[in-house]
């Protein structure tokens, strides 16, 4: 055969080809799609990071991960609901949890431990103990999360709290990173004569860490807790006695003007400090284990920055609230979000989380290697040395109320009077009993 | 003519380039135009689109707040009509929609809701004077349930007058079950914003990246990168007057048509984006399915280039393999043409010179003749011109020889004869022809011979005489009188055991070449042509037939000279070696088996020993008398004596005689020209062999010592026609006259037949024995010399098969030769007839061996 008619064959055939492919006939059953199966919905109410443009929400991502899990084992749609105050006027994120978990408004929510204790009082908290995940869970986690003998929440994550410190600053001041609180005043006042108008960077919300760091150093860390513990429950000791030196201390702070009250009293977590803190005009920040993992927080610095626990008599102390992911008890989805809940905290989810998101895991059998700047807040916690934020064993809640006593002292109230506010909150106990 | 043909195709490539060029930037330009209005009106298209779905999106949103406020009307309408109105609000529910339900009646500030708490309308705000369906509507906030809601209000009449207010609050969540579940494949994102306080109320299910969340306005603009402050100035202008809104951003960096959509006049607003990609999903395919079309045509287009190029390469390649084919024939025609022309040149010229060297010996012979004629009685002269003639005859023979020769060599019509030869004789015949001539040009000729390990060889002896002949005796002619001329024949380092590598130099210090004339010495019909080789006569074909027999034998020959400092020639030869001629045998049966030389030169003993090797005779050499005398002393038994007759002399020969027992013979090894050896000669058994020194010579001194030469005493060669009657077969008849006569001269007689046939009858009627002989001309009528030859042998006559038929042909060549033997005659003489040469034919045929 010529080499003509070959191309003319092979012509002929895609033309013979080309017009079968054209032409297919139109299918003329119905085309609208099959009805797809009423949905599983869980309803998830979280508080609402706001988002950079160019930033990847590591922690987001690392719970997307185990929703997507949990999704996918069980057919079920995970439906975000957020919330977020626009300033320190708007409703507070603890306030709206209160109020839709009192209305049943989702199933499944994302609590402080203020508001865990406060909703496991009122009995509007599933108890989660018969979760498969919860026999995988820490010591310390069923500890903070149990209230009257059921386990209301169950975190993602150890949420530790810790200063986050630019060492350039340190080092060029030619400072040693604070362990007492004496040498963390030293360090302010050696920045503040440096020309550092405000050492620390504050808000609303985080101060009563500084608090806890010296009220209860001893308490989890040399004395009988369980015996001091009951002291306070039954009024034999008082919790302002625990609190005065820290709230003394904040004044010191404020009256030394190495924390700007005004400010931080009308400022939203990370929010308000972040930018001096990443500028490095600002060599002192607090903010949880997290924070230093994402670069919408502290994620990416230009500096070395470095986090260690809050300055007490036994060293630099890490404090340890936890949040918690709870089911309503009376959910319109109840059964749907436990068993949603009970993947997203299985060990399986929880290692990716953990990984992704490079934090204390929950789960007993799961540890990460964390990154090098949480390595001094990582070792004590790995020694055991840490105080609790949060202690649902106390019948006084701890992590909202201090904060907003904080809040007062920030508001110019007198140490005197926040004293008198605890007293009031242990007499209010006391009275419940 | 090429150059303009080059240039011309190089124009047509630029216009086939700027063509294609050209219809590649129409073909793009229509691509890119259809592209661009595609895209225009995919852009049109999803701008459309996505109105049209914010409007029904907005429609709905409206259509829910309308029937809200409808509903609460007709609420406050049973209220109105209810005998205690606060008692009625305390009996409602709430549901999905309605939150609250309050009322405060006309002149309060406090009144009551469905939950049966007391209500304020404090912290409700009315202040932004948004309706719906003419009843107010309150900014968003945050209710008890903690979700954003909104409040409507509502008077309560009765009788036309106004006796509270009814607030009915409700939950954005409600609007939410009435939205799609996304739109644009979930690809959209879309919050409500309240438009006074710019905070987002609600992100319905469905409606853009979960992980996403914006608290506000400013937020929005912030997570979004929105830092356009023309985009945000209409965008203001927009939310103020409550129209839409709908830019190009690109969102983390995805192109996207961001919206800020007006519901219930501009009260709330339907903020998001959505990726154009999203809405331009069909567009995109018919976009793409066009590129992937332009692409095919683009692919195959240049598929069909490709082809064609491939196969005008191929047609390029022929076309170039043709031209070069073409130019090759046309160069070698044009070689070819100027060859012949240069070899017409050289032929005319030669012929010119022939007409020449031919005439003047011709000129000589008729001249000579004529003066014969006149002085016939003088017998002095008759003597003297007939020698003349002889002379001249000789040199137009040796011409004309020349001429035929090179003419056989060029139509490769030369067959090489070999046979096994001797190098003794090569080199004896050669220095006995050359030895006079130079002799008689009073130059020295010295012949040297060394490391020859084989003398017995296989070649064509006649040729190699040949190629010996030419080389010296040009050097005999090229250099003059008292020159020098040097003839060495080197034995090389063999190749192969089987062959004898040979060097053959001569050399002189004759006239020399020039450079020019070196270049063109081996081509035919050149001969030196200057004032001194002029005097010289020659065909000029010598060194033409030397190279191309030289070239026959698969040797070389090359030359080197410098003008007046001489020449030399080199010959290399392999010559095959004839081992069964090493002749042990012959050393065996004379006893002899051991020799005693005594060579002062040490090359001298090297040949010797070299050449004796292969006999099998134990050899003694020694370098002086004395060691020779000590040997002989020692009662070493020698059968022979060998000594260098120019080292040592009559002194040394006399005393080694004396020493040598009797039967011993003492061969004094001596030059051609040696004197002074008579009385050395007179010695008992004292023979000379002449130098160099060959094994063959020296056998044949022995053989002749040990008397084989005792035999029948051969015939006098003079005498060996004397009486012999021939029948002659020759045409010519000069030729026949000449024959007859000559014959006659040597006392023989003859009968001359004109053909072939005649002399086949004349034998056949001939009784037995008349004949001595035939000899027969090969070329002639009627019937040729080698048909008759073959008739004759055919006879059935006894002698037919044993008479002796001697070809005489002009055609002298070796051929010639082989073919008269092959039918059936005994031998060959050449024309011009020579009696030397038939006299040693019948010499040979009479001992019975002419073949």
């Amino acid at each position: 055969m010529k080499k003509g008619n070959r191309i003319a064959a092979c012509a002929a055939a895609c033309m013979i080809l080309s017009l079968t492919a054209c032409g297919g006939q139109e299918e003329t059953k119905n085309l609208i799609p099959k009805e797809r199966e009423e949905e599983r919905i869980v309803n998830l109410f979280s508080p609402m990071e706001k988002t950079d443009p160019d930033a990847e929400n590591v922690a987001r991502t690392a719970s997307d991960l185990t929703v997507a899990m949990a999704e996918e084992t069980l057919g079920i749609t995970m439906e975000y609901w957020t919330y977020t105050a626009e300033d320190y006027q708007d409703k507070a994120y603890d306030e709206v949890c209160l109020d839709r978990v009192r209305n049943d408004m989702d199933d499944l929510y994302l609590l402080n431990p203020d508001t865990i204790l406060t909703l496991g009082e009122e009995g509007r908290l599933m108890d989660l103990s018969g979760l498969e995940s919860a026999k995988n869970l820490r010591e310390i986690v069923l500890t903070a999360n149990t209230v009257d003998g059921k386990l209301v929440a169950i975190p993602q994550e150890v949420v530790a709290y810790g200063l986050f410190v630019n060492v350039d600053l340190f080092n060029r001041y030619g400072l040693s990173l604070p362990e007492t609180p004496e040498e963390f005043l030293e360090c302010c006042r050696v920045f503040k004569e440096n020309g550092i108008e405000t050492p620390i960077g504050a808000n609303r919300w985080w101060l009563e860490t500084f608090v806890f760091a010296q009220a209860y150093a001893d308490l989890y860390n040399g004395g009988d807790t369980e015996e001091e513990i009951a002291a306070l429950n039954s009024g034999a000791a008082k919790y302002s006695d625990y609190m005065r030196p820290g709230f003394e201390f904040l004044q010191t702070l404020i009256d030394n003007g190495y924390i700007d009250a005004e400010k931080a009293y009308v400022s939203e977590a990370i929010e308000a400090e972040r930018p001096d803190f990443l500028a490095g005009k600002t060599p002192i920040v607090m903010a949880y284990w997290g924070a230093a993992n994402t670069e919408t927080a502290y994620g990416k610095t230009d500096f070395e920055m470095r986090v260690i626990g809050f300055p007490s008599s036994r060293g630099q102390m890490p404090v340890m609230p936890m949040t918690g992911l709870a089911v309503g008890a009376n959910a319109e989805h109840r059964e749907d979000a436990a068993a949603v809940l009970d993947i997203m905290v299985s060990d399986e989810a929880l290692q990716i989380y953990s990984e992704t998101n490079r934090v204390i895991s929950p789960s007993k059998n799961i540890k990460v290697d964390c990154v090098p700047a949480l390595q001094p807040l990582n070792d004590r916690i790995e020694e055991g040395v840490y105080v609790l934020g949060s202690n649902a064993g106390m019948n006084v809640e701890q992590w909202g109320n201090t904060c907003l006593i904080v809040r007062d002292l920030l508001a110019g109230a007198s140490v005197d009077a926040c004293m008198a506010s605890f007293d009031a909150l242990q007499e209010e106990s006391l009275n419940k009993q | 003519m090429r150059e303009t043909s080059t240039r011309q195709m190089k124009r047509q490539g630029f216009f086939l380039l700027v063509s294609i060029i050209l219809i590649f930037s129409i073909f793009g330009t229509i691509v890119f135009s259809v592209s661009k209005k595609t895209s225009r009106e995919m852009a049109a298209s999803a701008i459309q689109n996505l109105s049209e779905s914010l409007d029904l999106l907005q429609c709905t949103i409206e259509a829910i707040l309308r029937s809200e406020a409808e509903f609460q009307e007709l609420i406050a309408q049973e209220v109105a009509h209810a005998d205690d109105p606060e008692a009625f609000i305390r009996n409602c529910n709430k549901n999905q929609t309605m939150s609250k339900l309050s009322l405060i009646l006309a002149g309060q500030t406090e009144g009551i809701s469905n939950d049966g708490q007391p209500f304020t309308a404090e912290g409700l705000d009315f202040s932004a004077g948004g309706t719906v369906a003419g009843l107010p509507i309150s900014q968003s906030y945050l209710n008890y349930m903690g979700t954003w809601s909104y409040t409507i209000k509502c008077p309560v009449e009765r009788d036309g007058e106004t006796i509270g207010t009814l607030y009915a609050e409700y939950v954005y969540d409600a609007i939410d079950q009435s939205l799609p579940n996304g739109f644009y494949n979930q690809q959209a994102t879309l919050y409500i914003m309240d438009a006074e306080s710019q905070r987002f109320v609600l992100k319905p299910k469905g409606m853009g990246q979960r992980s996403a969340g914006h608290l506000n306005l400013t937020d929005f603009y912030r997570a979004n990168s929105i830092q356009d402050t023309t985009i945000r100035s209409e965008v203001d202008e927009c939310l103020r007057t409550g129209k839409n809104a709908l830019f190009y951003h690109d969102i983390r960096a995805v192109h996207a048509l961001n919206y800020m959509w007006a519901v219930n006049g501009g009260t709330i607003f339907l903020v998001g984006y959505v990726p154009v990609q999203a809405i331009q999903q069909e567009g995109r395919t018919v976009n793409q399915n066009i590129m992937i079309v332009v692409v095919s045509l683009l692919a195959a287009f240049f598929l069909c280039i490709g082809l064609y190029y491939l196969s005008w390469r191929q047609q390029e390649k022929l076309r170039r393999e043709q031209e070069s084919e073409r130019r090759l024939h046309s160069q070698q025609l044009a070689e070819a043409l100027r060859a012949a022309q240069i070899a017409s040149e050289s032929k005319t010229t030669f012929l010119s010179n022939m007409s020449h060297d031919i005439r003047t010996p011709m000129n000589a012979v008729l001249g000579f003749a004529t003066l014969l004629a006149r002085d016939a009685e003088n017998p002095v002269k008759v003597r003297e011109y007939t020698k003349k003639i002889m002379a001249s005859g000789q040199h137009l023979l040796s011409l004309i020889n020349d001429i035929l020769d090179v003419s056989k060599i060029e139509s490769g019509k030369v067959v090489l004869n070999l046979e096994q030869f001797v190098l003794n004789d090569v080199i004896s015949s050669v220095d006995a022809i050359i030895q006079p001539m130079a002799k008689a040009k009073g130059q020295e000729f010295h012949l040297e011979v060394s490391g020859i390990h084989h003398e017995y060889l296989i070649g064509d002896e006649t040729r190699i005489n040949q190629i010996l002949i030419n080389l010296l005796s040009n050097a005999v002619k090229y250099t003059p009188e008292g020159g020098q001329i040097w003839f060495r024949m080197i034995g090389l380092k063999q190749h192969s055991s089987q062959y004898e590598h040979i060097r053959i130099e001569v050399e002189d210090n004759g006239y020399g070449m020039t450079p020019e004339y070196l270049k063109t010495i081996f081509d035919a019909f050149s001969r030196a042509e200057n004032s001194t080789t002029n005097k010289v006569q020659g065909t000029g074909l010598g060194m033409a037939i030397t190279k191309s027999i030289v070239e026959m034998m698969g040797g070389s020959i090359e030359v080197s000279s410098e003008m007046g400092r001489g020449s030399l020639f080199r010959v290399e030869l392999e010559l095959r070696v004839c081992e069964e001629a090493a002749g042990r045998q012959f050393w065996q049966q004379r006893e002899i088996s051991r020799v005693l030389a005594v060579v002062g030169n040490a090359e001298g003993r090297e040949n010797i020993e070299n050449l004796m090797q292969e006999t099998g005779v134990q050899l003694d050499i020694v370098a002086t008398p004395q060691a020779a005398l000590e040997e002989i002393r020692g009662g070493e038994a020698f059968q022979a004596l060998l000594l260098d007759w120019e080292d040592f002399g009559l002194p040394a020969a006399r005393t080694l005689r004396e020493a040598l027992p009797d039967a011993v013979p003492l061969l004094l090894l001596a030059e051609f020209d040696a004197e002074g050896m008579e009385e050395a000669l007179a010695f008992r058994r004292t023979e000379p062999l002449t130098k160099p020194f060959f094994v063959s010579a020296f056998r044949a001194k022995i053989a002749e010592l040990w008397d084989e030469t005792a035999g029948a005493p051969e015939p006098d060669e003079d005498d060996v026609l004397k009486g012999l009657h021939f029948l002659a077969a020759e045409d010519n008849e000069i030729n026949a006259e000449i024959l007859a006569e000559l014959l006659e001269v040597e006392g023989a007689t003859c009968v001359i037949v004109e053909d072939g046939r005649q002399a086949v009858e004349r034998f056949q009627s001939a009784p037995p024995g008349e004949f001595d002989a035939i000899l027969m001309d090969v070329q002639m009528p009627v019937m040729g010399g080698h048909e008759a030859t073959r008739a004759i042998r055919a006879l059935a006559r006894e002698d037919a098969a044993a008479i002796p038929i001697v070809a005489m042909t002009a055609n002298a060549f070796t051929e010639d030769e082989k073919a008269a033997l092959d039918a059936g005659m005994d031998a060959h003489v050449p024309k011009p007839l020579r009696m030397e040469q038939l006299k040693k034919v019948m010499k040979q045929c009479m001992k019975g061996g002419c073949t």
